[in-house]
Order: structure tokens, then C-alpha cells, then sequence
């Protein structure tokens, strides 16, 4: 062995790769001596399989064939969404449009009521004293006055 | 799109392996079976129409997911998670072990005498058990690099991790499985 193959032999990727590929080789050998009974389990399986991909293909293939022509329309196979369908999947977006605008709607009576909460408590509330030593306020009161 | 005579023989190569790698993930036969049964028929009815080539990948990944999807249905998640998650590594002085015990494989099991095959048949199930007892992302990472032969990219795609990912498992599950037929005194 050369000192460039010996150096690439022990090399850890190569090294690891060997072992994992030399595990596999047995591993295969250990799976060959499957029990009788499992691999008629899985002779089974795979003949299922195999009719199911028989059976399924066909019917993709198919679903769309036209069946019959008449002058101007067809007729595909698999049932077209009735207009009565189609309104029914709309409801749910129609409900949540409504929805919203009545979350809206009761929003913003809130908020008026609120302001109104406070303009009422503000000006039934009695004057205190101190109020007319506030300089802004006497400003208020005149500029009302005139 | 694979003919039914590729899907069948695809089906044929893989359904040994498949249920295998099933069994060391679920350690019942019966429920193996199953999984494999059921990703076979998936594979065929949603798949079926795929390229021969793309099949293996495929088949992987819809194994993968079922027996995941059984281990769900057995309410034991919490138990797999636990065994799935990685043990530390104490395995990273496995390069001179590992040198060592290829050199002597290649020259004991590589020449096989009649008087060895009980003892070569109880080392390959002492092998298997090995690698039924890896961590199961280092195992699932290991064989289907090792034993489904997929690259690095492939397996990382079948497994839903990164390639970076793909290249640790094997390495653990490589050193971990050294070190354990060593310590039994096998040299696979």
C-alpha cells in the first residue's frame, strides 16, 4: 500500500464510511434470512399495494373523460359544485365581514359613551375654590363672559 | 411516471430492508409489518405516478412518517423522544479502533469457512441488535446511509434535517457501534 492510499484508507470520513457500508453488506445478508411467514406477510403487502396502484391510477386518469357530447356542452364525469354549494362556502366569509362590522360598530358607540361619561362627571362636578386662582381659568371665565 | 412492473420490483428490493429498519424502530413484528404494509399501498395509491427514481426517496420518507405516526398512536412519544435524543459523545477516540477492526474483518468475515457459519449467524445478530440499540436518529441517519445506500443529501431530505446533521449521526452511530462489537469482542 502506497503512503497516498494508506493516508486516504485511514482518513475518518473514509474510515467511517467503510465500516458503515461493510454493516449494511451484513445487515442485507441477516434481512435474506427473513422468516417464511414474514416474507409471505410481506409478499402480501406488496401485492396490495400493486392493486391499489392499479385501481387508483385509472381513476385519476379517467375522472375528467368526457362520457357524452351534445352540440354544444358535455358531459364530464364526478359531480360539478351546485350553485347551492357554492353559496354555502360563502356564508362563513359573509359572516365574519358582519361580524367585524358590528365589532366596530359596538367599538365606537363605546367610546362615545365613555366621552360622555366624562363631560357629564366634569360639569356636574362642583367648582372648587382654588380653581379661581388658576389664571387660565380666569381667562376662561372672561373670554365666556364676552 | 414508474410502470407497475418498476413499482413492483422497487417494492420487491426494498420490502426486506424496509420491514428491518421498521422492527429495530418499533421492536414488534407484527406492528412492523403493518407500517410497511401501509407505506407500500400509500407510496403505490399517491405516488405511484412518480419516476422509478424518485421512489426510493419517497418510499423512505412515507417509512419514516408512519412509524412515527405509530409510536404517536401508542401514546409512548415522551418514551421515543428519549430514545431518539443523542447521547454525548464519548466516542470521538473511535478512529484507531475503527482502522483496526476493518483491517480484521476484511480478513475474517471476507473468507468464510463452513465451521463458521453458526458463529457468523450469531455475529450477524448480535450486530443487528446493535444496531436495533443505536439512538434512533443515529440509527434511522446510519441506514439509510449505509444499508439504503442514499447520499448525504438524500438522507437529509428523507429525514428532515440538515446534511450537517445527516454527517454527525453516522458518525456517532459508526464510533458507537465500533466501540460496542469491540466490547463484545466482535469484529464484524
Amino acid at each position: 500500500m502506497t503512503t497516498q492510499t494508506r493516508r486516504s484508507g485511514t482518513d475518518p470520513g473514509n474510515l467511517e464510511a467503510r465500516f458503515g457500508l461493510r454493516i449494511g453488506a451484513l445487515l442485507n445478508e441477516r434481512a435474506q434470512n427473513t422468516p417464511h411467514d414474514v416474507t409471505e406477510r410481506l409478499r402480501f403487502a406488496r401485492e396490495q399495494a400493486l392493486a391499489r396502484a392499479r385501481t387508483s391510477q385509472p381513476i385519476s386518469a379517467t375522472a375528467a373523460v368526457v362520457v357524452g357530447a351534445g352540440s354544444s356542452r358535455t358531459a364530464t364525469l364526478g359531480r360539478q359544485p351546485g350553485w347551492l354549494t357554492r353559496f354555502a362556502s360563502l356564508l362563513p366569509l359573509v359572516a365574519l365581514v358582519g361580524g367585524l362590522l358590528l365589532i366596530d360598530e359596538w367599538h365606537d358607540r363605546a367610546e362615545i359613551e365613555a366621552a360622555a361619561d366624562v363631560d357629564t362627571a366634569l360639569l356636574g362636578d362642583v367648582l372648587p375654590p382654588d380653581a379661581y386662582s388658576d389664571a387660565g381659568f380666569v381667562e376662561f371665565l372672561k373670554q365666556g363672559r364676552d | 411516471m414508474a410502470t407497475d412492473k418498476e413499482l413492483s420490483d422497487f417494492l420487491k428490493n426494498v420490502e426486506k430492508r424496509a420491514f428491518k429498519r421498521t422492527v429495530y424502530a418499533v421492536r414488534d413484528d407484527d406492528a412492523a409489518l403493518d407500517i410497511v404494509q401501509d407505506s407500500m399501498i400509500r407510496l403505490a395509491e399517491k405516488y405511484g405516478d412518480r419516476p422509478a427514481a424518485e421512489l426510493p426517496l419517497v418510499f423512505q420518507r412515507i417509512l419514516s412518517n408512519a412509524t412515527m405516526d405509530w409510536f404517536r398512536r401508542q401514546k409512548v412519544r415522551n418514551a421515543v423522544m428519549q430514545n431518539m435524543s443523542d447521547f454525548g459523545g464519548s466516542d470521538e477516540d473511535g478512529d484507531f479502533d475503527l482502522l483496526e477492526m476493518l483491517e480484521t474483518m476484511e480478513g475474517t468475515l471476507g473468507a468464510e469457512s463452513a465451521a463458521d457459519t453458526v458463529g457468523r449467524e450469531q455475529i450477524l445478530l448480535l450486530i443487528e441488535k446493535e444496531v436495533a440499540l443505536l439512538p434512533g436518529r443515529q440509527r434511522e441517519a446510519f441506514l439509510l446511509r449505509y444499508w439504503e445506500e442514499l447520499d448525504v443529501a438524500e438522507t437529509a431530505q428523507a429525514m428532515g434535517c440538515s446534511e450537517g446533521s445527516v454527517k454527525t449521526h453516522c458518525s456517532r452511530a459508526v464510533h458507537a457501534l465500533a466501540k460496542s462489537l469491540k466490547a463484545k469482542g466482535i469484529t464484524p
